[in-house]
């Protein structure tokens, strides 16, 4: 008798009640931002020869690394433009979410022992995975009936009842892929960080090997999970065969993962966790040692980060005239006239939202410290001869560090793929005339971290406001005080507008108030 | 010569008081247990001792010298073992025990290391995330007895260790008292309390409400064993 599903139905109800809230905002989130998106394209392509226009940008080889193969040349329509721009984007959500989801339900369970406890009640071996897969399984057709369903609602032109659902399946079964293969994964490695941090390697992986195979027109394409959902082709061929494809890689990977788990010991990973250093390096040694140590991860990650998205905001370079040409809602965003090239005004926007994004590790070095109290684990430190302000000055001094860097990679990134369109100089001088403003945004941050520790999260409030009031601000003609109120708002924005000094130089003394205020204050307050 | 003196201690947490004028005093040389039912202001006592929490009034000294604002310079002296270890899941034990070793300070002994490594039977290669709760502890243990300290803050340490282990520590402890240092244990183990205390102080509602030698104790005690006698201390009178 096979007694390895028993309870599967007590099981699967348990997830629900635990994961409906945070699956229910991913679905929202992947649909709705589906419908939102496709909601612009009648305003960015009114007419079809804008529509024409467009898909001449999208057949330049950059675009079609980032974005997939162009396909349906002579018969474009708006809503076939919209999924050979934004169809990858969700396939990648989607893989994410998958990632996410699974991990959570198996390794991240199993690795601190709660799946343990449902192990000694009669509950099956496979009880567990199999639930969990199931529930991606649910979750993901439920992304891509809504998906469908609201692309039909909007109904922009071109839109097909075929073309909506070959939309939404490929999100859908792009995401149940990731969700076999996680479940695998969750199988071979013994922690939940392992796990993700495979995922999104494989992640990376496919993105990459399809890129090559859409840039060189060949099978790579097919190898690669994404390389299959573009192939649908929607609104254009609306091919069912690679869903159905997917939807078998999904299963398999799946029923190989529950083969590894019915054969591996409870709380054990295929491949054997690896010995550490049985000493510190001489590195870790040291209060700035330390720091070091808990924020590098993060460093490196949004360092690599940055310079792609430099990259992914370069490679349209040489297409921005042709992309923004009669187009008002894109000349609106650019603040195209007054003596600028399209080029310049392009340059200026893409930096304020880059260094706004930059902004976010930077922030988040400066408010470690309070996730560390959070755990429970700065006491220890304190405990020693640890003076406060020498460790909060060590993490604020690596998220100085850290703004440099980022600005760097951005600008570098951004000169490299625009390929000589550009003159280097005068990206960094663009790009570090942020920094001012990403210090302003720690300073509030050691501020709330010093005087309201609880409150720390407010900052992300700031973050929120700081980039609808500068991106959205100019296609809702805000008032310009709006934009004022952000640190963001007062750099000059090269290379459109003139350089000058007074602002950064009043913003950089403000941060600097800021944060020594926050130190001070963090000084004198409890912790923990 | 008195390593830890404090009185009238009062910590308050918004309108809750934790702590409602502690007093205590701890001689050289001398294990002082502290005890006190859960939720009676031990670890909110350590930690104002460490200068983690600021005490809303009172004094709190150790070697003679004000806790907050001597804490970096007084925290040289002192080795501390918290109740709950909370540790980096990506950090080994080797690595974290050297990390505390090199923010004493001073150069850390790398024989005393292994030493100590070796006596818990400790795997300093392993990630902290492996680690059970009694291996937790065992690398703050660990961490504590290689520093050179004069004074040991012990905050339930030995609550997840095994019969062994627990016998280990308390050879450590004999050890450390005579080299004339000092130790501050809370602690819920009866047994161990009554083997290493030289003197004790029990802690309730915030209030210390009885304290003396190990002499005094017995002799309040009236016969009943010492379990018995804490027992009816903890619950209110």
């Amino acid at each position: 008798m096979n007694n390895n599903f028993t309870r599967l139905g007590i099981y699967l109800k348990f997830i629900c009640r635990r994961e409906w809230v945070v699956s229910a905002v991913w679905i929202a989130c992947i649909a709705g931002l589906s419908a939102i998106f496709a909601a612009l394209y009648p305003g960015l392509l009114p007419t079809q020869a804008e529509t024409v226009q467009m898909a001449a940008t999208m057949s330049n080889p950059a675009m079609v690394a980032m974005m997939g193969s162009v396909y349906g040349m002579e018969s474009l329509t708006q809503a076939s433009v919209m999924s050979q721009e934004c169809l990858i984007w969700f396939l990648i959500t989607a893989a994410i979410m998958n990632i996410f989801l699974v991990n959570r339900h198996t390794r991240a369970d199993e690795e601190p022992g709660r799946l343990e406890m449902f192990r000694a009640l009669p509950v099956g071996r496979l009880t567990g995975g199999l639930a969990a897969i199931t529930f991606a399984f649910a979750v993901n057709f439920i992304v891509s009936v809504l998906t469908a369903a609201l692309l039909l609602a909007l109904n922009i032109g071109g839109t097909t009842v075929a073309g909506a659902f070959a939309f939404g399946c490929a999100v859908g079964a792009v995401g149940f892929v990731f969700a076999g293969s996680t479940l695998l994964l969750a199988q071979l490695c013994s922690t939940a960080n392992g796990v993700s941090g495979a995922g999104f390697a494989l992640l990376g992986s496919f993105y990459i090997l399809r890129a090559m195979g859409d840039v060189g027109g060949n099978a790579l394409s097919y190898i690669s999970p994404f390389g299959l959902g573009l192939k649908t082709e929607a609104f254009y061929s609306n091919a069912t065969a690679p869903i159905i494809i997917l939807l078998i890689e999904g299963a398999v990977l799946s029923v190989i993962a529950l083969a590894v788990c019915a054969a591996r010991d409870h709380g054990a990973g295929v491949i054997p966790a690896s010995k550490g250093r049985a000493n510190a390096s001489r590195i870790l040694r040291g209060p700035f040692g330390f720091v070091w140590r808990v924020s590098k991860g993060a460093f490196f990650g949004w360092s690599a980060g940055m310079l792609l998205l430099g990259a992914s905001y370069g490679s349209v370079c040489a297409d921005i005239d042709r992309f923004v040409e009669n187009n008002e809602t894109m000349q609106k965003i650019i603040n195209a006239g007054g003596g600028n090239t399209l080029l310049d005004g392009y340059v200026a926007m893409i930096f304020v939202i880059m260094s706004i994004v930059a902004g976010v590790p930077v922030t988040l070095t400066a408010i470690k410290i309070r996730s560390e109290e959070k755990r429970g684990r700065l006491e220890q430190i304190f405990a020693r001869a640890v003076p406060r302000v020498k460790l909060y000055g060590a993490f604020i001094a690596i998220a100085i560090a850290e703004s440099a860097v980022m600005e760097f990679l951005l600008a570098a990134g951004l000169g490299a793929a625009a390929s000589g369109e550009l003159p280097i100089g005068e990206l960094m001088k663009a790009g570090l005339a942020y920094l001012p403003a990403i210090w302003a945004m720690a300073g509030i941050a050691a501020l709330l971290v010093g005087f309201v520790p609880k409150l720390t999260a407010l900052v992300w409030a700031v973050f929120g406001y700081t980039f609808v009031v500068l991106f959205m601000g100019r296609m809702m003609d805000l008032p310009d005080w709006a934009a004022k109120l952000t640190p963001f708002g007062s750099i000059p924005q090269l290379p459109v507008q003139e350089f000058t000094v007074i602002p950064l130089a009043v913003l950089s003394l403000a941060a600097a108030g800021f944060t020594a205020l926050g130190i001070w204050r963090f000084k004198e307050r409890d912790v923990g | 010569m008195e390593i830890i003196e404090i009185g009238g201690l009062v910590k308050k947490f918004g309108r809750f008081t934790a702590l409602d004028g502690v007093d205590m005093s701890v001689e050289q040389g001398e294990v002082h247990a502290f005890l006190g039912p859960n939720g009676a202001g031990k670890s909110t006592t350590i930690r104002c001792l460490l200068g983690i929490l600021r005490r809303t009034a009172g004094t709190a000294r150790m070697f003679g010298r004000d806790v907050w604002k001597n804490a970096v310079e007084l925290h040289r002296r002192v080795a501390f073992v918290p109740g709950d270890v909370n540790l980096w899941n990506n950090f080994t034990g080797g690595e974290v025990i050297d990390l505390f070793l090199s923010l004493n300070g001073g150069k850390a002994d790398k024989k005393k290391r292994e030493n100590y490594l070796k006596l818990f039977e400790l795997d300093p290669t392993k990630k902290c995330r492996t680690y059970s709760k009694g291996n937790r502890q065992k690398v703050a243990l660990v961490a504590a007895f290689a520093s050179d300290a004069e004074l040991y803050i012990l905050d339930e340490p030995t609550s997840g260790l095994d019969p062994l282990m627990e016998k280990v520590f308390q050879d450590e402890i004999g050890k450390i008292k005579a080299q004339g240092k000092t130790v501050l244990l809370s602690s819920h183990i009866m047994s161990e309390v009554e083997k290493l205390a030289d003197s004790i102080s029990i802690i309730r509602e915030g209030k210390v409400v009885e304290s003396g030698s190990m002499a005094d104790i017995s002799g309040k005690a009236k016969g009943r064993t010492l379990e018995e006698f804490f027992i009816s201390e903890y619950e209110s009178r």
